[in-house]
């Protein structure tokens, strides 16, 4: 009797004992759309280039690889892109974090070139030889994705080139479009981000440089060039999400170096002012009794001093300068040791004159107004197609003004700060793999709400960020 | 002139919380696991010490002493919002044990010692999971010292009283995003004084009511040891060993309890328990070194609970007692401050157990406590980290009293 009881009372607990916790499961749901044969169409955003560089790892991350493993869970296709096999890029540029000597002497922890093996050419344009579901092509405006012969590798040694080494390397043959080539594969889903390099050339150059590949796309140019992508793109019933151009004028790259950067103590603050009244007396004495630069440094942070294109007087080029405004914007590519050690935005002692950061190195309140002023007409453009052609809208614009502020996920906060926000890439304009990871949850909630759909997202911290080296 | 240095990374630095919030346990007396834990309005022998000091004047025996202790078998599983990503804790099982010793020191007198553990938890998620910034694993623990002391004023009120002596211990685990092996680990003990009066009144001869109070205690750690396991490029920004102080309440329990002899055979056993937990307001951490880009306050925003429990006790026969009993446990944590480093859901507890008399001084009980956790979503807001929860926790028990 006892041991009967204890018996089953064991047994009981053994029942028990084994239920395990398990939560609803996700079901997931592809609604209207059909990712069986799914095209990605950019710039090296898509592409998945980072850190400076096209290279294995970041392109097995890119948003679009990141889309297409969610999409294969709801009945998604099999995702092909031109991997480079290599992790030192196609070409030179990666970057990575290493200790980097300044002219100073002082030993810092920044991005310095990975120093290593790119592919390079001419290997790197060699035709790859098979078809790819990433079509992301870094360099690409919009008017190139509808150009046949931007693969030619005839078009490289144009000036300026008419092609793209990295289209060059996909392109099936000399006369193909990146459009073409993303329809002879009929998709039945495609995404499409195309148009940052559409103002990303003018920015980078400071604005100055305005050859036809770093002027900004007019309006209707790219109307007429977006539009054609689309109804292309949507002849076939296809359906597909458009992703808009976020300010680019808040990326790291644009944003690391402050205007308010120039920090003085009192002597050197003294020292610059005294240079820049003898400077004063110098135009005066040119025959403009009254010139007055209006500069006063102190001891702090002071407005860096910048060339200044829009200088009232005749005088030699060195001498046309003003202070930066507080939200003129200065390039990540500014020569570091020229500013700490050669006197650049502030004043150059060794040869006594006024040393202003060169324009290609700034972003004025002109240029700046000229860039955000394009991108708002590109991306009402881009949102009147996504409506009337019930293509998803993914308002990228919004993610990165959010991100400003800083977001979090998974318990980390993300922002648009240079390598500490995570987000961009050590190029301070591309993604990295978390950044990346963030746009493509964007994609899906816009997909999963265009097309009642229900594609699971992504895990963001199951992507890297930035890695600190040992 | 910004540099393109490391300085502002620690602004990604977020810790989050330390202790186990609602993860008080109750399993300190192998009887009253068996009644749903209730305990307040019994007459259970030396584990009063705990439930009921009022109680442990009315001890039977002149000496008794009970020992015993719990498997805490609990896991959790997470899935995150909007997703399919799923990531289960490997949690080890925890082990609260309970030590009472009672006598009676004159007719209206009795004293004692108990050494018990009402509050800990351990959780052991994947190192390489989504919420591993929030926790990777926590280990909790407290042990109670409680000399105690019972008079009973009249054939059916009592009294008693016990000064609390506690020492409590954390240890945590979370990673750093850094690189892929970049963690902190956060350990240290404190100890701290509280105290626990009851009162016991017998309306009738069946009828048994009883209220018990627990003051809060607040575990302050001082000096506790911060590793941080990190890249050397970053070490010269954290430092690797630190120390941090942090501060952590036990809520204060308010217990009211009414048992009612039905018959000869049948015992029946009603409680309900308020847990302030509105005191876990804020997890604070402070360090000694790189103060400023490293200390950090979480909400945790508690909210008090009342827990129902009701419990029965039935004679087989002679030398054979079984129990059951069931509770509801409201979850304290908010629903927009949810860590997974506790997860306590909405609870609901079965409960079974019995005691073997095989000889005159010896009892021999088993117990067995089956927790359910109910599904919820839940979300921990300045991390954005959401998803659904669900837990289980199964929690076979054993004691031995031996009184003479």
């Amino acid at each position: 009797m006892k041991i009967k009881i204890l018996f089953s009372f064991v047994l009981f607990l053994a029942l028990i004992g084994a239920c395990e916790p398990k939560t609803e499961e996700f079901i997931g749901n592809k609604g209207d759309a059909d990712f069986s044969r799914y095209i990605a169409l950019g710039n090296s955003l898509t592409s998945g280039y980072a850190d400076g560089a096209l290279y294995k790892s970041a392109q097995s991350m890119s948003y679009p690889a990141i889309l297409a493993q969610q999409f294969k869970k709801v009945g998604g296709g099999d995702f092909i892109q031109p991997i480079v096999e290599n992790e030192d890029g196609l070409f030179d540029g990666k970057l990575v974090l290493g200790y980097s000597m300044d002219c100073r002497g002082e030993s810092s922890l920044s991005p310095i070139d990975a120093d290593g093996n790119p592919v390079g050419y001419p290997a790197a344009i060699q035709p790859i030889g098979y078809t790819v579901n990433n079509l992301g092509v870094p360099g690409a405006k919009v008017t190139h994705l509808i150009f046949s012969g931007y693969g030619n590798p005839l078009g490289l040694q144009q000036d300026p080139p008419t092609a793209n080494p990295y289209f060059v390397r996909m392109a099936s043959d000399t006369s193909a479009s990146v459009l073409a080539e993303a329809m002879k594969q009929n998709p039945t889903f495609f995404t499409l981000w195309i148009g940052n390099n559409d103002v990303l050339g003018y920015a980078t150059s400071g604005g100055e440089n305005n050859t036809s590949n770093e002027s900004i796309t007019p309006e209707a140019t790219f109307s007429y060039a977006y539009e054609l992508l689309i109804n292309t793109l949507t002849s076939n019933g296809a359906k597909g999400a458009l992703a808009n151009i976020p300010d680019i004028t808040a990326i790291p790259f644009f944003n690391t170096i402050p205007a308010m950067g120039l920090l003085l103590d009192e002597n050197a603050a003294n020292a610059l002012n005294e240079a820049y009244h003898q400077a004063e007396m110098l135009i005066q004495s040119m025959g403009l009794p009254n010139f007055s630069y209006g500069f006063h440094f102190k001891a702090g942070y002071n407005a860096f001093v910048i060339e200044d294109r829009n200088f009232p007087y005749p005088v030699p080029a060195a001498l046309r300068v003003r202070q930066a405004k507080p939200n003129e914007l200065i390039l990540l590519t500014t020569p570091q040791d020229s500013i700490k050690c050669a006197g650049m935005g502030s004043f150059n002692i060794e040869k006594q004159h006024p040393y202003g950061i060169p324009q290609q190195f700034v972003l004025d309140e002109e240029e700046i107004a000229n860039i955000q002023n394009a991108v708002k007409a590109y991306n009402n453009i881009i949102h009147q197609l996504a409506t009337q052609k019930n293509l998803a809208f993914v308002d990228v614009a919004n993610l990165l003004e959010r991100a400003k502020s800083g977001i979090s996920y998974d318990g980390l906060i993300f922002d648009t700060k240079y390598i500490t926000g995570g987000v961009f890439s050590l190029d301070g304009i591309h993604l990295t793999p978390q950044g990346a990871a963030i746009v493509a949850n964007y994609f899906i909630e816009a997909i999963n709400k265009q097309y009642h759909a229900n594609i699971p997202k992504a895990e963001i911290t199951q992507y890297p960020g930035i890695t600190y080296p040992d | 002139m910004k540099k393109i240095s490391l300085i502002v990374i620690l602004a990604i630095m977020n810790y989050s919380g330390l202790f186990a919030g609602g993860y008080q346990v109750r399993l300190q007396g192998a009887r009253q696991s068996g009644m749903g834990l209730t305990g307040t309005s019994l007459i259970s022998g030396a584990s009063d010490i705990f439930y009921n000091p009022g109680s442990l004047s009315f001890l039977s025996n002149k000496f008794e002493f009970t020992a015993g202790g719990n498997l805490v078998f609990s896991n959790v599983e997470f899935r995150s919002l909007e997703s399919d990503y799923i990531a289960k804790t490997d949690n080890p099982a925890s082990t609260p044990f309970f030590f009472y010793g009672a006598g009676k020191i004159s007719n209206n007198w009795a004293a004692g010692l108990g050494i018990y553990t009402p509050y800990g938890s351990k959780a052991q998620w994947p190192e390489d999971w989504s919420g591993r910034y929030l926790i990777q694993n926590i280990a909790l623990s407290s042990i109670y010292f409680q000399p105690t002391l019972s008079y009973q004023i009249t054939d059916n009120l009592s009294l008693g009283a016990g000064l609390v002596w506690v020492i409590g211990s954390v240890d945590l685990q979370k990673a750093l995003p850094y690189n892929e092996h970049s963690y902190v680990q956060l350990n240290g003990s404190a100890t701290a004084f509280g105290f626990n009066i009851g009162v016991l009144f017998k309306p009738t001869q069946t009828i048994h009511i009883g209220v018990d109070y627990r003051s809060k205690i607040e575990i302050s750690l001082e000096d506790g040891d911060a590793e941080f396991h990190l890249p050397s490029s970053i070490t010269s920004i954290i430092p690797t060993n630190n120390k941090f102080s942090s501060s952590l309440p036990l809520p204060a329990n308010l217990d009211f309890g009414i048992s009612w002899q039905v018959s000869q055979r049948l015992l029946l056993s009603l409680e309900m328990n308020w847990v302030m937990w509105n005191c876990y307001d804020t997890l604070t951490f402070t360090f000694a070194q790189s103060g400023e880009l490293l200390n950090n306050k979480n909400p945790r925003l508690y909210n008090n609970t009342v827990i129902p429990r009701a419990g029965l006790e039935y004679q087989i026969q002679s030398k054979l007692k079984i129990r059951t009993g069931v509770y509801y446990d409201d979850s304290p944590a908010n629903d927009d401050y949810f860590s997974p480093e506790t997860v306590t859901l909405n609870t609901l507890g079965f409960t079974f157990g019995l005691t073997y008399h095989p000889i005159e001084n010896l009892n021999i009980d088993l117990s067995f406590v089956q927790l359910m956790g109910m599904e919820s979503e839940k979300n921990y807001s300045p991390g954005n980290f959401a998803g659904r929860y669900q837990s289980t926790a199964s929690i076979p028990g054993l004691g031995i009293t031996y009184n003479f």
